[in-house]
């Protein structure tokens, strides 16, 4: 049987407190249906706010900080099929949190790595976010990053640049995150015009490129490290890869 | 001239140092304004030769009163020269640092009028930067040797970490190729700042050098010899190699056409890393009678081949730094290691879960009791199967992207 659910936390929770009740773990638990065949078995997971709640509750008291931690970020992973995972980890730390510790466990060693590679993510969007400053000053960045990490990183950004203001955009997710010198904040934003730049924006983005296209030492030349280190899809939203 | 033009002579002429990484910073005055007191290191671009940029690496100026061969910036090289304001210097690295291109500012230069001179102006940007922008991020200057004390500390006040290249490898070397530097003379800055430290009761600043490869005859040995004296006396905290690329023709030089020892750079970063992190003591890497690395292995491999007697070792009960000389195992790999023998006994199927990979390591341990390999553990046994694994393609340089690994992170 597959069970879809509506992607939220919430629906999440309820699939979880659902597998308790029928005593059953499904085939696969997704909020994507498009996959999915005529044949297939399906059940749809209904929302349920109430069941949520309690659930939420009892991860909070049963499980450490760090793997609270650690279930957001996987559950920030919303470009791979994590949920089945996390659903059997879960399932794991309530029946005896020793089982959770387990690397070689293969439920265990999946959840970890969808957190580490949600971890490298904000890694990358510490390194490859690029701020244009507009004609007030503010700074904005676009971001699209492949997992959705922007509620993560707000506070990275806020500690550089505590004394201005700013913006970052994933317009992936339509998501922004604002900084206006005293409070971050985190809106979904449906649509957005194109700001108009600072006067000197065009002047340091130049200046930048100079740089960058300048310190690399011509018989040292490796464009496929590079590219492992900067991988092609960050680099639409970066001005040095402009031409 | 235009700031672009003083940036792109000024980039070229500073881009060959290689100390690049704003990790570890200790300071904890904060100037107020933009920027985090605390460097973590980010790279936030990566170069077309695959290097990090973490920082605006620059020089002040590319004129110099000095003759040093091995250098584009000597006096006779016929080249265009450029100098920055200190106030250009300071609007760069806060422009920079606001758009998130950069941690903060690297800044080097050659000698303009005379030492004194030189690190005043250097000084002056510095005191921009952290006074009138009351910028916080990163900043690393190389001190001028030869230039006054009271100049050395106020610059040392407000940077992050100074640094002062030795150059070359030995004494000798130094008379031949740089006839205006002494081995004091390069050491002044650094005995300074320690001395200082040290008086006040402080933490002395991890400060780091740079020793050129291959523009002069000495030997891995003794390259390794003396950086561990820099390390034992915690005069320094890192040392950088930097391959030799010839720019010029001399008689004490190896002639243009030389590719720069790449391969060799790499090695001597994997020993040094060793050195830092593994527990290896330098005469374990190289000794007297072995005195250049063998470029076919990586140093850890290398050690294990001459040291058959110290293997296999089992994963379940060696420790962390017996776990740590294996081939093929790194950090990470003996953290899951440690971690997961925990909960219980660890067999070979549990590493292939932790995917941990056993290409090199299968060699050399047990897991259980019993071998992951039946191979005998015989040198000539051994030597083969290691070099099919670490042969490189056929026409390729060795790839760049291990040299940045053996600066980052693992064996
Ligand atoms: S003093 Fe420094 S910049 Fe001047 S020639 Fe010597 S190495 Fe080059």
């Amino acid at each position: 049987m597959i069970w879809t659910y509506d992607g939220s936390f919430e629906g999440f929770l309820t699939s979880l407190h659902r597998s308790y009740i029928y005593k059953y773990i499904p085939e696969k638990l997704t909020m994507d249906s498009a996959g999915l065949t005529l044949l297939d078995e399906r059940e749809i997971i209904e929302t349920d706010f109430e069941t949520a709640a309690k659930v939420s509750k009892s991860i909070n008291e049963r499980f450490p900080k760090k793997i609270l931690e650690r279930i957001f970020h996987v559950f920030l992973c919303d470009d791979m099929p994590f949920e089945l995972d996390l659903l059997l980890y879960l399932r794991m730390g309530f029946k005896d949190l020793s089982l959770i510790h387990d690397l070689s466990h293969p439920v265990v060693y999946a959840v970890e790595g969808y957190q580490k590679r949600l971890l490298t993510t904000i890694h990358k969007m510490y390194a490859f976010t690029r701020f244009e400053m507009l004609d007030d000053g503010m700074l904005y960045a676009k971001i699209a990053p492949p997992r959705n990490v922007l509620p993560l990183i707000g506070k990275h950004f806020v500690k550089r640049l505590k004394s201005e203001h700013f913006i970052i955009h994933d317009i992936k997710r339509g998501l922004i995150c604002v900084w206006d010198g005293q409070n971050l904040q985190l809106h979904p934003i449906l649509e957005a015009s194109e700001p108009t730049l600072h006067e000197d924006e065009k002047h340091f983005q130049k200046l930048w490129k100079t740089f960058f296209d300048t310190v690399a030492i011509e018989s040292r030349k490796n464009y496929k490290v590079q590219r492992n280190f900067v991988p092609l899809l960050y680099r639409e939203l970066m001005s040095e890869f402009k031409s | 001239m235009t700031v672009e033009e003083k940036l792109a002579i000024l980039t070229d002429s500073a881009k060959y140092d290689v100390s690049c990484s704003s990790s570890g910073s200790t300071r904890t005055q904060d100037f107020g304004g933009i920027g985090s007191t605390h460097a973590s290191g980010i790279c936030h671009a990566f170069s077309a030769d695959g290097r990090c940029i973490s920082l605006l690496k620059i020089l002040f100026t590319n004129h110099c009163i000095y003759d040093c061969v091995y250098c584009v910036n000597r006096i006779s090289n016929d080249r265009q020269r450029a100098a920055f304001s200190p106030k250009e210097v300071a609007d760069l690295t806060v422009n920079f640092y606001k758009r998130n291109y950069i941690e903060g500012l690297f800044l080097s230069s050659g000698i303009i009028g005379s030492e004194d001179h030189t690190m005043e102006l250097i000084l002056k940007s510095l005191k921009i930067l952290r006074y009138e922008h009351g910028f916080n991020g990163y900043v690393h200057v190389k001190l001028i040797p030869g230039a006054s004390e009271y100049l050395i500390r106020a610059v040392t006040a407000l940077a992050d970490r100074v640094s002062s290249n030795i150059e070359l490898p030995s004494q000798k070397s130094l008379a031949l190729l740089a006839p205006d530097k002494t081995k004091e003379k390069l050491f002044q800055p650094l005995h300074i700042v320690k001395n200082d430290a040290l008086t006040q009761g402080k933490k002395v600043m991890g400060m780091s050098t740079q020793m050129i490869i291959g523009a002069s005859p000495e030997s891995d040995y003794e390259i390794l010899k003396l950086s561990d004296t820099f390390y034992n006396k915690s005069l320094l905290k890192r040392v950088y190699f930097s391959a030799y690329i010839p720019t010029t023709t001399h008689k004490h030089l190896p002639a243009l056409n030389t590719p720069p020892p790449l391969l060799r750079e790499h090695r001597l970063y994997q020993a040094d890393w060793l050195m830092r992190f593994y527990g290896f003591a330098f005469d374990e890497i190289a000794s007297e009678k072995n005195p250049f690395l063998d470029e076919r292995f990586d140093p850890k491999l290398a050690w294990a081949l001459r040291s058959l007697h110290h293997f296999p070792v089992e994963i379940n009960r060696a420790d962390r730094e017996t776990l740590l000389r294996v081939p093929g195992l790194g950090v990470r790999s003996v953290n899951k290691i440690l971690r997961a023998r925990r909960q219980k006994l660890l067999l070979a199927r549990d590493l292939d879960t932790m995917k941990i990979s056993l290409k090199r390591a299968r060699y050399f341990i047990t897991a259980g009791g019993s071998p992951i390999d039946q191979t005998e553990l015989r040198y000539e046994r051994l030597e083969s199967k290691m070099l099919a694994l670490e042969m490189p393609k056929p026409g390729t340089q060795p790839s760049l992207f291990d040299i940045i690994q053996s600066t980052t992170g693992e064996l």
